[in-house]
């Protein structure tokens, strides 16, 4: 429910707190060519490792 | 121009209309508004804590206090007790940017790397996320049902008890009386600190184990069990997700920094004296047939510890398996509904009622539902679940870390509250030590799996 904001109220509250505001995306960052190599690579690696890992629990089940 | 300042309105448009969010959040900002024009210092401090403690003592569940007293009774005090103050400390410097982040964007983790970084690694945050806190979770379950065992209570108490406190801390629709309540039943985390202490430990030993043994003996996959469990066992994705969103919730703002600091350092070290102390419970058994008890094997350690140290040290420890599940299953189930909320981007606030943040609710139970079932499911290989909870949350953690990293250096979000050089040093040697050992762990098993090495 939406009401009208008592001002005692929105004192306490800083103004990107709002939900209003918090609800605005914040702007998408520019992110170089390199981190974003950098973030697939690990990403890859991890997926890698945790398919080991799962592997490994399925075959100690059997 | 700052990424926030970019979408912020002009300070000629009309105030934004209050939701009751907005409204019970600006409440519990009152009275920290009052205690600290009042200069009530405790009674502020006593406002501002809580989601660094509940993330730290959160983590310190079932799997988590199995592995330290596994830890105390198969290699005893000398290697872990210096080693737990040591990865909490570097649970510290992850959770504390958590917090930073939380406070000075009033946004969680999950919407932030959505946003800011874009959906792809926004989702496998949440993927991520999912995957390991539906197994944890069914790692806590299992760990209330240990416990009751104790006191010949089922599996169908275990889930009606967990389920119940979900559904009763929700009920408040207001963050403040959530947090209160598992604050409050957290601090249950010190009985296993009473069973340390039950078990009457040799007060010579606990002090000499500070020189730092060797490394424990044994394979070199069984030590990179023990350091990617244990690692588990203190940070996990779950953590950072909820402690950045509950900072968030609560309303903490730059000038609560400070204490926010306090509150997770307080939590680190409550966490890892009671961690220390299932340590010591479980070193009891060592002279006593403790390599045999491994992980949750028989369900062993309550019942072990009652014929070595007598009931009472037996029953505190199986109260304290309780807590420990039952704290987690609400922490976990609340960082679950926080990155449903954020990335589906609806209304994600303990402040909402049930009605306007319908997913955050729906989540926040239905995952600790789904959990409930399969432990409910006959010949479900629980055992095999608990043992890789912990190892799979570390092989997980490094790239929600290094988006942390990069969040707390952003400094069109976090202006002059971005981390510093030193922060940025030690975060990296952390998110190195943490990938190098779930990794290590991973491909050794599986090329021992596979019979490309010998074990």
């Amino acid at each position: 429910m939406r009401t009208d904001p008592p001002d005692e109220l929105i004192m306490h509250l800083e103004h990107d707190q709002f939900v209003a505001e918090t609800s605005r995306p914040v702007a998408r960052a520019a992110l170089s060519s390199r981190t974003i190599a950098a973030l697939w690579a690990l990403r890859v690696f991890v997926v890698l490792v945790s398919l080991m890992v799962i592997y490994t629990f399925v075959e100690q089940l059997s | 121009m700052s990424a926030r300042e970019a979408v912020a309105p002009s300070p000629l448009l009309p105030q934004p209309l209050l939701t009751d969010e907005d409204t019970a959040r600006s409440h519990d900002r009152a009275r920290v508004h009052h205690a600290r024009t009042h200069r009530k210092r405790w009674y502020l401090l006593w406002l501002l804590v809580g989601p660094g403690i509940l993330a730290m003592l959160g983590e310190n569940d079932g799997p988590s206090m199995i592995a330290y007293a596994s830890d105390g009774a198969q290699y005893g005090l000398g290697f872990f007790v210096p080693f737990i103050p040591i990865l909490f400390a570097m649970a510290y410097v992850c959770q504390e940017m958590c917090m930073r982040v939380g406070a000075v964007t009033h946004r969680g983790y999950g919407e932030l790397v959505l946003q800011r970084y874009g959906r792809v690694w926004g989702w496998f945050g949440a993927g991520d996320l999912t995957l390991t806190n539906l197994v944890t979770l069914v790692a806590e379950f299992v760990s209330i049902r240990v416990g009751l065992s104790y006191f010949h209570l089922g599996a169908g108490v275990a889930v009606a008890l967990g389920l119940t406190l979900v559904v009763f801390t929700l009920s408040g629709g207001r963050y403040w009386r959530w947090e209160r309540i598992v604050l409050g039943m957290a601090l249950f985390n010190g009985l296993f600190l009473a069973a340390a202490i039950l078990v009457k430990p040799h007060v010579g030993a606990l002090v000499s184990s500070f020189d730092f043994a060797p490394f424990p003996s044994g394979s070199f996959n069984t030590l990179l069990l023990l350091l990617a469990s244990t690692i588990g066992a203190t940070v996990t994705p779950w953590m950072i997700f909820f402690q950045q969103s509950a900072s968030a919730d609560k309303g903490m703002t730059p000038g609560d920094v400070k204490h926010g600091r306090y509150d997770t350092a307080a939590g680190a070290v409550l966490a890892a004296i009671f961690g220390i102390g299932a340590l010591v419970a479980g070193a009891a058994l060592l002279a006593h047939g403790g390599s045999g008890i491994q992980g949750f094997a028989g369900a062993g350690f309550p019942e072990a510890l009652k014929h070595v140290a007598g009931g009472a040290a037996g029953a505190v420890f199986a109260l304290g398996l309780i807590e420990a599940g039952a704290v987690a299953i609400l922490t976990i189930s609340a960082s679950t509904a926080y990155a449903a909320g954020e990335c589906v981007g609806v209304s994600h606030s303990f402040n909402s009622s049930p009605r306007g943040a319908a997913v955050f609710y729906a989540a926040n139970v239905g995952v600790a539902l789904l959990a409930a079932v399969v432990i409910l499911i006959p010949g479900a290989p629980l055992l095999s679940i608990v043992l890789n909870a912990n190892v799979l949350a570390t092989v997980l953690l490094p790239v929600s870390l290094v988006l942390m990293l990069m969040l707390a250096n952003d400094r069109g979000l976090m202006g002059a509250w971005a981390n510093k050089r030193s922060t940025n040093v030690i975060g990296i040697a952390v998110i190195a030590f943490v990938g190098l050992c779930g990794a290590a762990y991973g491909i050794d098993s599986f090329l021992q799996t596979v019979h490309l090495v010998g074990s």
